[in-house]
């Protein structure tokens, strides 16, 4: 079909995300896409979620970090992001996510938002509450390996072996 | 604006990792608010100073009954800045409100607790902040959410009407669950309170600290007495 006329086109904002998940974690774009719908029906109803579209446009997880674009239809954008709060796990691991920014191009988006992370991460031995440990190391935070689990910690927590 | 967070051993992250998180989403601070089984060890000033972030020193009390909690209120208000008391029985709740020596009750209408015209009243009564807990909006789903959406609302619909103290909290227990103020706001005009209202929920956190901060200061004497600089005598 022929495209719509320029002013007839919806306009589109996009809202530029930061995921963090524990180094373990790993989430692919298609259950990225199906929570962030399943969030906008659960908190803003059919009619909420149509309206605001939340179409995943970007998507990039590695490592426990990542970042993501999704496309919401203008003026929609605070109840987009509070159903994007309420994202707190995909497929049972648990998710940090965080607004940075809104643009009106997705270019515009990773350009002035997404941009800067990129540290690399390494896996440390610590100690950690008096205890050795294996921590994965970025840009002063440390996620400290525990016998089941991870603990969020710090440079300030962990020193170094 | 204050975020109220649960740290390792409870939660899942330090003090130090949810201080420099919640520095980097803009909040001026953090109430360090574990159950007194499970208390963190930290430094506050170490942490303050290297992220530029208030650490307040908390604890919530957990009870089975009246007079154990009213033991641990004597036990911890020494040695704590924000002393919170988890609700969610009728009988807790109703010894939170009457008891001027808790800051904060929390979670009132967890389990089977629930709040009336009358506890709010002894609540404005004796300064006791009710919290407004978000952490069943953003972390449970179905009639769970459902729930606790409704008695969000009547606990505002009651707090509003008599201009009752309350504080905000989404109860993160781990920098994951982190949300940062802006997310919180547009939530919170999503279920019905407006995003002034969270945004002073938040902020009553800080303005708490900073009181008993100055109660618990050497110069202070009395409310309105203060111990001032005065000349040396010759």
């Amino acid at each position: 079909m022929k495209h719509l006329p320029k002013h007839l086109q919806p306009r589109w904002r996009y809202l530029a995300l930061e995921l963090e998940g524990w180094p373990d974690a790993e989430i692919d774009r298609r259950a990225f896409q199906r929570e962030c719908w399943y969030a906008g029906q659960n908190l803003l109803g059919d009619p909420g979620s149509a309206a605001a579209d939340l179409t995943v446009v970007r998507f990039d997880f590695e490592d426990g970090i990542g970042s993501a674009i999704v496309r919401v239809r203008r003026g929609e954008t605070e109840p987009a992001r509070a159903a994007i709060a309420c994202i707190d796990e995909i497929d049972g691991d648990a998710i940090g996510i965080r607004v940075r920014g809104i643009s009106g191009t997705i270019r515009a988006g990773e350009e002035n938002y997404l941009g800067r992370r990129r540290q690399e991460s390494k896996e440390r031995n610590v100690v950690f509450r008096n205890e050795e440990r294996v921590a994965v190391v970025r840009d002063g935070s440390a996620d400290v390996r525990l016998d089941d689990a991870f603990v969020g910690a710090t440079d300030l927590d962990c020193s170094f072996a | 604006m204050y975020e109220a967070v649960r740290a390792h051993p409870e939660g899942q992250s330090t003090v130090a990792r949810l201080a420099k998180l919640a520095a980097d989403y803009g909040y001026e601070g953090v109430v360090v608010r574990n159950h007194s089984s499970a208390r963190a060890d930290y430094d506050a000033g170490g942490i303050a100073d290297e992220y530029g972030i208030d650490v307040v020193r908390g604890v919530e009390i957990r009870a089975d009954d009246p007079e154990q909690a009213s033991g641990s209120v004597g036990n911890f208000r020494p040695s704590h800045t924000i002393l919170a008391l988890e609700g969610g029985t009728n009988a807790l709740n109703r010894f939170a409100v009457e008891q001027a020596k808790v800051d904060v009750l929390a979670g009132p209408m967890a389990g089977g607790g629930d709040v009336n015209h009358v506890l709010v009243k002894a609540a404005v009564e004796n300064g006791v902040r009710i919290e407004f807990d978000l952490s069943g909006v953003l972390r449970a789903s179905g009639g769970r959410r459902v729930r606790a959406i409704q008695s969000l609302r009547k606990l505002e619909e009651i707090a509003d009407y008599y201009d009752a103290p309350y504080v905000v909290s989404a109860d993160p227990h781990s920098h994951l669950e982190l949300r940062a103020p802006r997310e919180l706001r547009a939530l919170g005009e999503e279920v019905g309170l407006s995003s002034d209202f969270i945004e002073d929920g938040l902020a009553e956190w800080g303005r708490l600290a900073e009181r008993n901060r100055c109660i618990d200061s050497e110069s202070f004497i009395e409310p309105g007495v203060e111990r001032g600089r005065y000349e040396e005598e010759s």
